[in-house]
């Protein structure tokens, strides 16, 4: 066509120019009929055992995004990992994952891994390629020049046979091996060795409770492992029988966890343990107890409700009743977050141990036969003394393996000086981040799902790690690598027999199939062991007593540097963690929960600090933090935080760490001083008082929603507990019932959905997995800026008021409702979009030409328009589903009902001559969710678990009234009496 | 204007072209391959059904193309006549040197780089586009013959698009073979092809 352009601009009039092309592209039409470019079709040279093109297989294997160590399948196709599903046999997470486990495969395919090894160049002063070979030798000649005791091996908690390999690797060398976990929960331990003389940190059993007091655990978050934690939740909120379970959470602000609570009680920040104590006052004063209190009543005696609400802004009538529900259910107080990061943190904790103590719940809800593994890691304490030790040169080798100290330790301890002055450090990670950037050698790992391994979350399960796939880029296992190294060179050449890392693996689990399953050969339990993903062992049940140093704490107020006026919360987020998920877009395109803000950092301020200092959402301020750090941020106006308080989450704030998570927001730990908790010695970064000024500029803060609250609405609808089955109000069931058209009618399926959103937490977990099934692209802050946002599910979230005046926050997932009247059908022009025999609103991208009369005609805003056409950076389209369209620029899309599983699954029950079984096919977003909040299913078949649960008394179907007659119903969130 | 004749010329040629070559399908229109293997000699003379190369057509919606090893598996003990073959077309090969060239990929571990003739996957111009989900093993099961879709690739040397393979196409036969008005409905929905 360049022809005719040419000519075009050589003088052709507009007229002529149409005409000749409008023959030439008949030419090109024709022609390209005749003679068709040749496309390759490549087979195998040798085909895999038992691989069927098209067909998927599925792998066990355990995550290792953070320490929960959740159960995963993931789904291969083709030999590529395309899909991670929560393994439904494991006992900690039932088949669910976290949207940072859905998540994964983008570390998998990232485009910014290290994709062979790295060597400093001196003169180039680069980081440059070099082979395996040369590396590995370098390194081993470095062991081998090392004097006793030089070395330090700096990894996270790798519970299971590979801290065995590496211990060994140590060993001659006189090393040593720090485990390095960004949160540790020191005062947790501490406070659980203080009170009942264990150092560790049990299982805390939410699915056991009815009554779950929490002094800033955000347990649905960060807090320990949440996608086991959601599961609690979930058992606490169902509704039976006209009662349910009660949630009190304590926290300067209403995080994610804390909007799931009936109550949040924002206390004075630090004060916390003040209000566990006075709830121990009431206990033991008004007998409440289950336990004798022994010589703990001495301790809290000074406590009574009165002097605790003057010190804790919470009334004292409060902390009564609190005393009084939570010694009358199967209760269960916990502690993390901010009350987890004061000078008083290990007091705090203490008072929540001493709670449990006291309702008799250690042994219940509280399971120390069960501690895990996050127990071992070494302390904030230890860390800052190997920062010392490196700085006055006490260390010639560093290695680091998956752990991003200089990201995450506060900026006062200046761990990157100190790093550097290491004379050589090693890093064994897959990522080029803050830390590894500073390495002389980069032996990139490859990650947890193309390698062998192992991992014990906690005392009763290990779970397997087996590779899903070859390695995408030029990496071995980090047990590989040292076993390789070690056969190079003298000093540890005879230590290990093994050469791969594989058969390490498998030697050490012959022992323990001997002690497991001494019957069995154990190639079968091997294979066994590989199909299931874990073995689980009942913990022998421990007798714990009370420890005499529980009386002899003593409560001291808590400590703040600084002189400034605020408070500063700096959270860990649920997306990122510690910082280890800001490169995956996902994850960064997820939008947060409560600020719906995406790709940045914000920092959260109460409308009367911002009406004070002429604030809005997006106006800029200044942070200063005692010490000179200071940090500017975009402010959200949030009624859920202290007006003394001020919030920015973790994570952001990379300066390294590939495209993705480099240069957005803020990273609070750069400028945190090196605060420490007063008993356990932990990181307490809530010690800090900080001054905010307005910068007096303004910008969008870029966000999916910006409607805080619903009006008149009634999208995300709520009934009290004693209203159930009696509550018409707010819309329910009042469709007109009355149509233009004959009914629709349906022979076999007509597909539907039930959402409780008394489960819905608002994780996102949904958000991610829908990503991922459905190949739906990230778009990038600027383009969400435009609305141009391209997910096909998304959690609304409104800030309603409680008829007290406190904050309401609800959630609802929101996606195509597939109504039955869909007012997007009857506008497009093409029939793109239209309603199927099983009640599936289509939508044929082949047919669509781009009007978006549909998305503008849609009642519930779920359709998006591609703008463009986006391009995922290889490796990422890896991970690409192949039974789903990648659409184009200029299609709508929204979500299908995940109809490729729907049509996967008919296939197989066409081969066995049935219909499809409830539950038989799960959408991605069901599939995920922890909580169990999503069920799908056929709303023809009157026993199906979504016929069922829509039929119930808290359904209620979104803006009904415009008569859309959609095929999701929601059951409306369950309200109770506050304390 | 000369430039608008030019192009209408060229046009007229090539349509012309193009009509006389599809209007006849004696010879070896189909994409030329890296080795010339024909179908006529192994799945026509031979009598080897379809699935026992296409060994995924049954159960999986890909019919999978034979790796190089299940040439092998028989190329291993047949050498080929080493004799002149004339295709429908006119090529002439000798086909114990065609064998070698399967021999010679197998030698250097090497996948044969065949061209696409009716693919139903990825994005080529020669197969259909990414948006149409076709699945063999449905068709196989419900008892379609392969040629419905492929034509008589037992009598083809060069295989060649025996059929249009259109939406036309497809919708004819699931418009006709229909049991009742609703699996009509069932097999006329967008959906069952495009998602």
């Amino acid at each position: 066509m360049s022809g005719e352009s040419n000519s075009a601009k050589g003088g052709m009039k507009r007229r002529d120019f149409l005409k000749v092309l409008g023959v030439a592209g008949g030419t090109a039409a024709v022609a390209s009929g005749c003679s068709e470019p040749v496309e390759q079709i490549i087979p195998y040279v040798i085909p895999p055992e038992n691989v069927v093109p098209g067909i998927p297989r599925f792998y066990a294997t355990t995550c290792r995004e953070c320490s929960s160590g959740c159960g995963l399948v993931v789904k291969n196709r083709e030999g590529r990992a395309i899909k991670v599903e929560g393994n439904p046999k494991s006992s900690i997470n039932r088949g669910a994952t976290c949207a940072a486990g859905q998540a994964t495969l983008q570390g998998l395919y990232n485009p910014d891994r290290v994709r062979s090894p790295l060597r400093w160049n001196e003169e180039t002063r680069r980081l440059e390629p070099a082979g395996w070979e040369r590396a590995e030798k370098i390194f081993a000649e470095k062991i081998d020049s090392l004097g006793p005791g030089r070395v330090v091996y700096l990894g996270r908690d790798f519970s299971g046979t590979y801290e065995k390999l590496a211990d060994g690797f140590l060993k001659p060398l006189g090393g040593k091996r720090y485990v390095y976990e960004t949160f540790p929960y020191e005062p947790i331990r501490k406070a659980n060795s203080i009170v009942f003389g264990r150092n560790e940190i049990p299982t805390y059993r939410i699915d056991r409770a009815d009554y779950l007091l929490s002094f800033g655990a955000d347990y649905l978050e960060t807090w320990l492992s949440t996608v086991s934690n959601s599961m609690g939740h979930s058992k606490l909120k169902e509704v039976d029988h006209g009662k349910t379970g009660q949630i009190v959470y304590v926290d300067p602000r209403s995080g994610m966890t804390a909007s799931n609570s009936d109550t949040w009680i924002a206390a004075r920040p630090g004060t916390e343990q003040y209000l566990a104590l006075a709830v121990a006052n009431v206990m033991i004063s008004r007998g409440l107890n289950r336990v004798a209190p022994g010589p703990l009543a001495g301790t809290v005696s000074a406590y009574t409700p009165e002097k605790a609400a003057a010190m804790t802004d919470v009334p004292a009538e409060t902390i009564e009743k609190i005393a009084r529900d939570f010694s009358a259910s199967r209760s269960l107080a916990i502690g993390g977050g901010a009350a987890n990061c004061g000078s008083n943190a290990t007091e705090t904790m203490v008072a929540v141990n001493i709670l449990n103590y006291l309702a008799g719940n250690v042994g219940g809800t509280v399971d120390f036969s069960d501690p895990l593994s996050v127990s071992n890691s070494d302390g904030f304490s230890d860390m800052k003394k190997l920062v010392e030790e490196m700085r006055s040169g006490g260390v010639d080798m560093l290695i680091v393996h998956d752990v991003n100290p200089v990201f995450t330790l506060p900026g006062e301890l200046d761990t990157a000086e100190a790093v550097k002055k290491v004379p050589f450090v090693v890093s064994l990670s897959s990522f080029l981040d803050e830390t590894s950037e500073l390495a002389d050698l980069v032996l990139p790992e490859s990650t947890f799902l193309e390698s062998w391994g192992d991992y014990s979350p906690k005392k009763s399960v290990t779970g397997i790690i087996q590779p899903v796939m070859r390695p995408v880029f030029n990496t071995k296992s980090a047990g590989d690598t040292l076993l390789s190294v070690s056969r190079r060179t003298e000093r540890l050449k005879n230590v290990f027999s093994e050469k791969k890392y594989y058969d390490y693996l498998r030697n050490a689990w012959k022992k323990r199939a001997r002690a497991l399953a001494p019957q069995k050969p154990f190639e079968k339990f091997w294979k066994e062991l590989l199909v299931r993903g874990f073995v689980e062992r009942r913990p022998a049940p421990v007798k714990v007593s009370l420890s005499p140093a529980a009386a002899s704490v003593s409560f001291r107020p808590p400590e703040f540097g600084g002189e400034g006026k605020f408070h500063l919360v700096a959270y860990p987020s649920y997306r990122f963690f510690d910082g280890r998920g800001a490169n995956k877009p996902w994850l960064q395109e997820l939008p947060d929960a409560i600020t719906t803000s995406v790709w940045d950092s914000w920092l959260e301020v109460h409308p009367d600090v911002a009406r004070r200092m002429r604030l809005k959402d997006g106006s800029y301020v200044r942070v200063d933090l005692p010490g000179g750090g200071t940090f500017e941020a975009q402010v959200f106006v949030y009624e859920g935080i202290r007006p003394d308080t001020v919030a920015i989450p973790i994570g952001q704030g990379h300066t390294s760490y590939g495209r993705y998570a480099r240069g957005r927001g803020v990273n609070p730990f750069a400028l945190l001083p090196a605060a420490a908790d007063r008993l356990s010695g932990a990181y307490s970064p809530l010690s800090t008082k900080v001054d905010v000024t307005s910068m007096r500029k303004r910008d969008l803060l870029v966000r999916t929603q910006y409607t805080k609250v619903q009006g008149e609405r009634h999208v995300a609808q709520t009934v009290e507990l004693d209203q159930i089955g009696h509550d018409d109000s707010h819309g329910a069931h009042k469709g007109e019932h009355r149509d233009f058209y004959p009914p629709k009618e349906y022979a076999k399926y007509r597909w539907g959905m039930a959402i409780d959103l008394n489960k819905c937490t608002g994780c996102g977990a949904c958000v991610a997995a829908c990503s991922a099934e459905n190949n739906i692209h990230f778009v990038g802050k600027k383009q969400i800026a435009r609305r141009r946002e391209m997910n096909w599910i998304r959690i609304e979230r409104f800030f309603e008021k409680n008829p007290d005046g406190s904050l309401d926050v609800r959630f609802l997932p929101m996606l195509c409702q597939h109504c039955g009247n869909a007012p997007c059908e009857p506008v497009c022009p093409v029939y793109a979009t239209y309603h199927n025999h099983e009640g599936l609103n289509g939508m044929v991208y082949n047919r669509c030409v781009g009007t978006r009369y549909c998305a503008n005609n849609c009642t519930y805003k779920v359709r998006r328009f591609n703008w463009y056409t986006y391009k995922f950076p290889e490796p990422l389209n890896w991970q690409l589903n192949p039974d789903v369209t990648v659409r184009e620029k200029g299609v709508m899309e929204k979500c299908t009902f995940c109809v490729q599983r729907i049509i996967y699954a008919k296939d197989l029950a066409k081969d066995e001559g049935r219909l499809l079984r409830d539950g038989e096919v799960l959408t991605a977003c069901q599939q995920t969710c922890a909580s169990g909040a999503i069920v799908f299913g056929n709303l023809l078949d009157e026993k199906s678990r979504a016929s069922v649960l829509s039929a119930g008394d808290r359904g209620y179907r979104v803006l009904e009234e415009v008569n859309t007659k959609p095929a999701i119903t929601y059951l409306k969130k369950v309200k109770q009496e506050r304390v | 204007m000369r430039v608008l004749s030019v192009v209408a010329a060229v046009a007229f040629l090539a349509a012309g072209v193009c009509l006389f070559s599809q209007s006849a399908h004696s010879g070896d229109e189909g994409p030329a391959q890296p080795v010339l293997f024909s179908h006529k000699i192994h799945a026509g003379d031979n009598q080897i059904p379809c699935q026992t190369c296409h060994s995924y057509a049954e159960i999986s919606r890909y019919p999978g193309i034979p790796s190089v090893k299940k040439c092998m598996g028989c190329h291993s003990y047949v050498a080929g006549r080493d004799v002149e073959y004339t295709t429908q077309g006119g090529q002439t090969i000798n086909i114990r040197q065609e064998i070698n060239k399967v021999k010679g990929y197998w030698s250097r571990q090497e996948p044969i780089p065949w061209a696409r003739v009716t693919g139903m996957y990825g994005h080529g111009a020669a197969g259909l586009p990414e948006h149409v989900k076709f699945n063999h093993k449905r068709h196989i099961k419900r008892g379609f013959d392969c040629a419905t879709c492929h034509g008589e690739v037992e009598k083809m040397d060069v295989v060649y698009k025996a059929k249009d393979m259109t939406m036309g196409f497809c919708i004819s036969c699931h418009e006709a073979k229909a049991d009742d008005e609703q699996h009509k409905t069932e097999l006329k929905d967008c959906l069952t092809c495009h998602y």
